[in-house]
């Protein structure tokens, strides 16, 4: 008995063992902090940062709580990543607030912070690698009017109501209508966590409620998603408008289900990130911000290649 | 154990004495194993990385196990009466809400949103045990019930946005200050570990060595007895939920002064967590055995682990693999320690 | 002398169920009364409410001369009522002195600490007081069932109770353990306890009770001097005289082939080196003193418990058997001392639970359940064995002991098993039902089952078994032909640890 303890016990250690990636000590070895992992959007920041880090030979690792609610496990990360002594760091936090203290030591430390997405709101990074999220959605904004003659009935669903980019993005969207069409009305605003399910019922019931609905925006992948299926569910047919990216919101807008999207560059957000971290390193000036772009697409410009690039699946 | 007849009276007793020896025995080989296990852990992860054993490092995990740590002592006393308490992440974050209005939005003393806190918690408690007491209601279902009830409440009377503790300046001190510190420049352990181990100390004197503690072994070994020597069952049962919500309060006033701030839609998941380091800590999820010691093994088996692939930058997905594996692994273990006895 | 209980006209009605029907009784201080009837009479609900676990829901329960009114099992403990369920109410996980003052222990330090010392010693004056030899601080899980018993024993006494209530307390205790209790019972007894005894063993009521009170159906039939002739009270009790056949011989069928044989079996302590055979159509008796290894020799052939070494060579082959699936694959069907544990999913019905074992014979699409063919199998078993139930859908807890021994018995008839084990097969089953198990038993011998049976009861191993085989500290310490068979020399073999020792 005692010898198959002794045996699992053997299998952990080798368990962990099998699991480690020997790393050298002279790298330039620069952590990524994100909001996330497992999104698709968060895997093409993860892919920008890694193409990058190849080309300018330093060693990137890439991490993020599994829900964008973790802020305390966010913290955790951030406090191991820096008990390694990185050369420089890439951080998106979920609460700049909870953050302060850490990011702090990494000043003392002289370790370059480089902020990502959301940003960190305070002095400390260096720079920001980011889209203008406020801007985008206004598109986004300008966009639905176009598409329903200007006035009529418009729903949003949106990840969540405490994120940067939640805010930001409902906030541009409900600020542009306000101030450029008034005749568009917003009837409701509901939140389904970025998870796919959830904005479908709420969709649903959005429809339900509102007859005369005539579009929906949603806020980011998971909700877009979403509401592409609570409107197929419903068998109705009402102008959708998207966010970011996904093989079945590029599919959606090939078909016409969902009139267009706005993407961003997650590609080019992970690659900024890597090049502002090497440029601080040499002592380069950086901007206080760099906007690394967002646009517009459509079926008419979907397969364009300078679109595609941006695009994940 | 059982004896024939013809053995004499004292060899009886010396059979009763050995299996109590073996009992005694066998927890604290239990507690031993899991602490031998917690630093097998360690030396590995130290050996595999300088980074490691850095005193900042480690005091970053003991941090990390604050809360989780906290929880699952709350849920310790919990699953001793073969009960389970999936509540206690959404209303530690209700807890940290109720403190943030009580601070910033009434703008009270700080000693009001401390008890804000625990007697949230306490309230949350006295329901969910009285749905399970009175209204015979299974555990998991009312605390189920009682999480997405403390989850929603902490969104609604938050606002859906974080609260945050700008304004009374001690209120980050509860977490991030440290009094050995203070005492000891060297050893800046911070504020929330200390909580949890005096918690830690306090809660294992009441599993001990009061009829409270009692209780919770008796009704997790065999409620029908306890009831029929004429305990008040229900009271008893309410009051171990009711004291394991007053921890959760404590877990929250911890996690709202570590991000200076009160989240309201964290919370969820840190149940499971919690119940994974009771577990580990060879707390029975059947009722009936346990210790606080074994539970605060178990939280710090699995911080050292989180932290430890992490130091060692395993690709996160592989992280989650490798922590499931260990519970499970942990688990088994303990269930072949038992099967020897 | 006035009763120290008077209950008069007591009834109690649960859902569709009249289960006390006007009943009354009474108790003298330094009395055993004993309280007799079949299962389903009502001796168990009388007891609960006389110590205020259930409300009655009509009559008058009088207590020294005076009338009373028990809202709870605690208010009748302090008031000097005990009762010792016939299910043990202890926790394990407890020690001995925990489990005695569970609910009021010695307030210490500050009011809020526990006093451990003063706990301990309080429990060891109880115990020593009782002349009891046991370790306040061992933890009550790891005692013998007597042992236990002890506790709860030491647990009402520890009330000063007046009134002990004991309900089948021998039900799991050996000779020598029976003899200790009835010890116990008679310096209660002295010392002006009154105490009612229920139980279904006649041959203990002689011995240890002064009166017997007779209920049936929940009705009250009659109250008589214990030296009544047993057969006039199990005639009250059935409501027929049954002619008593404990020294009726076993009816020896033409024995068969060997089907099993075991040889060399070892499995941890309490089996060693055990070697038997058994043959077709016989009833092959294994008895022994409680923990002599019989339940553990069972479970190790039906590959419940891993065995360490020995052969089982199942007719004429050797089998390799890793587990009660390899067993039943085999034909061998083991039924548990513990029917309720081990032998039937009480909350379902017994339909559900004759087919439990041999569900897969009756699917289509090996999915769907044959509803009708499930009916007919049954069918069938509810009258080749006449199990008394309303209909194959009623619940299996409904039913009394007897006839949820029949159900486990048709569950593993069904399965065809041809070698069957029976551990305690009339454990708390009451008289009239005991009789007609075991000319079950028989009939299935005579069909040309093989059977063990394994039993705490002297006179049923007697009358039941064609061979004897006694056990004592896991070696079968001798075999008997039940012609020379004596409950003396079966007592002889069941304490013979120096050979056990030796072999």
């Amino acid at each position: 008995m005692l010898n198959r303890t002794q045996i699992s016990t053997l299998l952990v250690a080798a368990a962990l063992g099998g699991a480690i990636t020997v790393s050298r000590a002279d790298e330039t070895y620069i952590p990524l902090i994100s909001k996330g992992f497992q999104h698709q959007f968060w895997q093409a920041v993860k892919l920008g940062a890694e193409q990058e880090a190849q080309k300018l030979s330093v060693k990137i690792s890439f991490e993020g709580p599994e829900t964008e609610a973790m802020v305390d496990k966010q913290i955790d990360m951030l406090s191991a990543d820096l008990a390694k002594h990185p050369k420089a760091i890439g951080f998106a936090a979920l609460d700049s607030k909870a953050a302060i203290p850490l990011l702090k030591k990494a000043q003392a430390e002289h370790i370059p912070v480089i902020a990502f997405d959301s940003g960190v709101d305070s002095d400390i990074p260096l720079t920001t690698c980011a889209t203008d999220n406020i801007a985008a959605a206004a598109v986004a904004a300008d966009k639905m009017a176009e598409l329903i003659g200007d006035s009529g009935e418009v729903a949003l669903v949106v990840h969540d109501q405490t994120s940067r980019t939640g805010i930001d993005r409902r906030d541009g969207f409900l600020n542009e209508m306000k101030a450029k069409h008034p005749k568009v009305k917003i009837v409701s605003v509901q939140y389904g966590g970025g998870d796919q399910l959830k904005s479908t019922e709420i969709t649903k019931a959005i429809l339900e409620a509102n007859p005369n609905l005539k579009g929906i925006f949603g806020a980011n992948e998971g909700s877009i998603i979403g509401v592409l299926h609570g409107v197929k569910e419903s068998k109705k047919k009402l102008v959708v408008i998207g966010y970011d990216s996904g093989k079945e919101q590029i599919e959606a807008i090939k078909s016409g289900d969902e009139a267009g999207a706005i993407t961003q560059n997650p590609i080019g957000i992970g690659a900024c990130v890597v090049e502002s971290a090497v440029k601080a390193l040499k002592g380069d000036k950086l901007p206080k911000k760099v906007d690394t772009g967002f646009y517009w697409y459509d079926k008419s410009n979907v397969s364009d290649p300078k679109i595609a690039a941006l695009l994940y699946n | 154990m059982a004896e024939p007849k013809t053995a004499t009276i004292e060899a009886e007793e010396r059979v009763a004495t050995t299996f109590r020896a073996q009992v005694f025995g066998s927890i604290a080989r239990q507690k031993l194993f899991a602490f031998a296990s917690l630093i097998v852990l360690m030396v590995f992860f130290g050996f595999a990385s300088p980074a490691f054993m850095q005193v900042e490092n480690l005091l970053g995990i003991l941090q990390s196990t604050a809360v989780n740590g906290v929880l699952a002592i709350a849920s310790t006393f919990v699953i001793i009466t073969a009960g389970i308490d999936l509540s206690v992440g959404t209303l530690m974050t209700f807890c940290a809400v109720m403190a943030g209005v009580f601070l910033t939005n009434w703008q009270l003393p700080l000693w009001t949103g401390v008890l804000a806190a625990i007697a949230t918690g306490a309230m949350s408690g006295l329901l969910s045990g009285t749905f399970v007491a009175k209204l015979k209601l299974p555990p998991f279902i009312a605390t189920l019930g009682m999480m997405l009830v403390n989850k929603g409440l902490a969104l609604v009377v938050a606002g859906d946005k974080p609260i945050y503790f700008s304004d009374s300046e001690n209120f980050s001190t509860i977490s991030q200050g440290s009094m050995i510190g203070y005492v000891l420049p060297s050893l800046p352990v911070p504020n929330s570990v200390l909580i949890l181990f005096v918690l830690a100390i306090a809660a294992s004197a009441v599993l001990s060595r009061t009829a409270l503690g009692r209780y919770t072994f008796a009704l997790g070994s065999n409620e029908e007895a306890v009831r029929l020597s004429g305990v008040n069952v229900d009271r008893w049962k309410i009051t171990i939920y009711v004291l394991a919500g007053a921890i959760c309060g404590v877990a929250g006033l911890l996690i709202a002064s570590r991000l200076n701030s009160a989240q309201p839609a964290l919370g969820q998941g840190y149940e499971l967590e919690a119940i994974a380091a009771v577990v580990i800590g060879g707390t029975s999820l059947s009722g009936g055995t346990g210790t606080v010691l074994g539970t605060i093994i178990g939280a710090f088996i699995m911080s050292v682990l989180t932290n430890g692939l992490r130091i060692l930058s395993v690709p996160q997905e592989w992280q989650i693999v490798v922590t499931g594996v260990i519970i499970i692994l942990a688990v088994y273990i303990d269930i072949l320690r038992r099967r020897k006895l | 002398m006035s009763p120290l209980v008077s209950v008069q006209n007591v009834s109690k009605n649960f859902p569709g169920v009249r289960a006390l029907s006007r009943v009354s009784f009474e108790l003298l201080a330094g009395e055993v009364h004993a309280l007799v009837g079949e299962n389903g009479a009502g001796k168990s609900t009388l007891m609960k409410i006389l110590a205020g676990i259930y409300p009655r829901d009509g009559g008058e329960i009088l207590y020294n001369g005076e009338l009373v009114n028990f809202a709870s099992p605690r208010a009748a403990q302090m008031m000097g009522i005990g009762i010792i369920h016939q299910e043990l109410q202890l926790m394990n996980h407890l020690t001995v002195a925990q489990n005695i003052f569970i609910g009021r222990e010695p307030p210490g330090r500050l009011g809020v600490f526990l006093d451990e010392d003063k706990l301990n010693r309080q429990a060891r004056e109880i115990l020593a007081h009782m002349h009891l030899k046991l370790d306040p601080r061992a933890i009550v899980g790891g005692l013998t069932v007597a042992k236990q018993q002890m506790v709860e024993i030491a647990k009402a006494l520890s009330f000063n109770s007046r009134v002990l209530i004991m309900d089948e307390p021998t039900a799991a205790l050996n000779n020598a353990e029976i003899a200790e209790l009835f010890n116990i019972i008679r310096e209660l007894k002295a010392r002006g306890v009154g105490i009612v005894y229920i139980s279904h063993k006649m041959d203990e009521l002689k011995q240890i009770s002064d009166r017997v009170t007779v209920l049936r159906d929940g009705h009250y039939v009659a109250t008589v001097p214990t030296a009544t002739p047993l057969d006039t009270i199990i005639g009250m009790m059935v409501g027929r005289t049954l002619k008593e056949d404990v020294q009726h011989p076993p009816l020896v069928a033409p024995r068969g082939e060997v089907v099993l044989e075991v040889r060399n079996l070892n499995c941890g302590p309490l089996v060693r080196n055990v070697g038997f055979t058994l043959r077709r159509g016989e009833i092959l008796g294994f008895a022994g003193l409680m923990g002599a290894g019989r339940t553990e020799v069972a479970r190790a052939i039906f590959g419940a418990d891993r065995i360490e070494s020995g052969e089982i060579i199942v007719r004429g082959a050797a089998a390799s058997i890793k587990s009660p699936a390899d067993a039943v694959a085999l034909g061998i069907g083991y039924l548990s001392e513990d029917r309720k544990r081990f032998g039937l999913a009480v909350g379902m019905d017994v339909a559900s639970n004759v087919v439990m074992a041999t569900l897969a014979r009756h699917l289509k699409f090996k999915f769907v359940l044959r509803q009708q063919a499930i009916r007919a199998t049954v069918e069938s078993f509810i009258r080749l064995l006449s199990i008394r139930t309303p209909s194959a859908t009623q619940q299996v807890g409904l039913l009394s002991g007897g006839n949820q021994q029949k159900v486990v018995i048709a569950k593993w008839l069904a399965r065809d098993c041809d070698i069957l084990f029976f551990d305690e097969p009339t454990r708390g089953i009451d008289v009239g039902a005991k009789a007609e198990i075991h000319k079950l038993l028989r009939s299935l011998a005579d069909q040309g089952k093989a059977i063990v049976m394994i039993s705490s009861e002297l006179p049923e191993i007697l009358r039941m078994s064609d061979r004897i085989a006694v056990m004592c500290e896991g070696c079968i310490t001798g075999v008997l032909e039940w012609k020379g068979a004596t409950q003396e020399r079966i007592m002889q073999l069941a304490t013979q640890r120096e050979k056990a020792k030796a072999a």
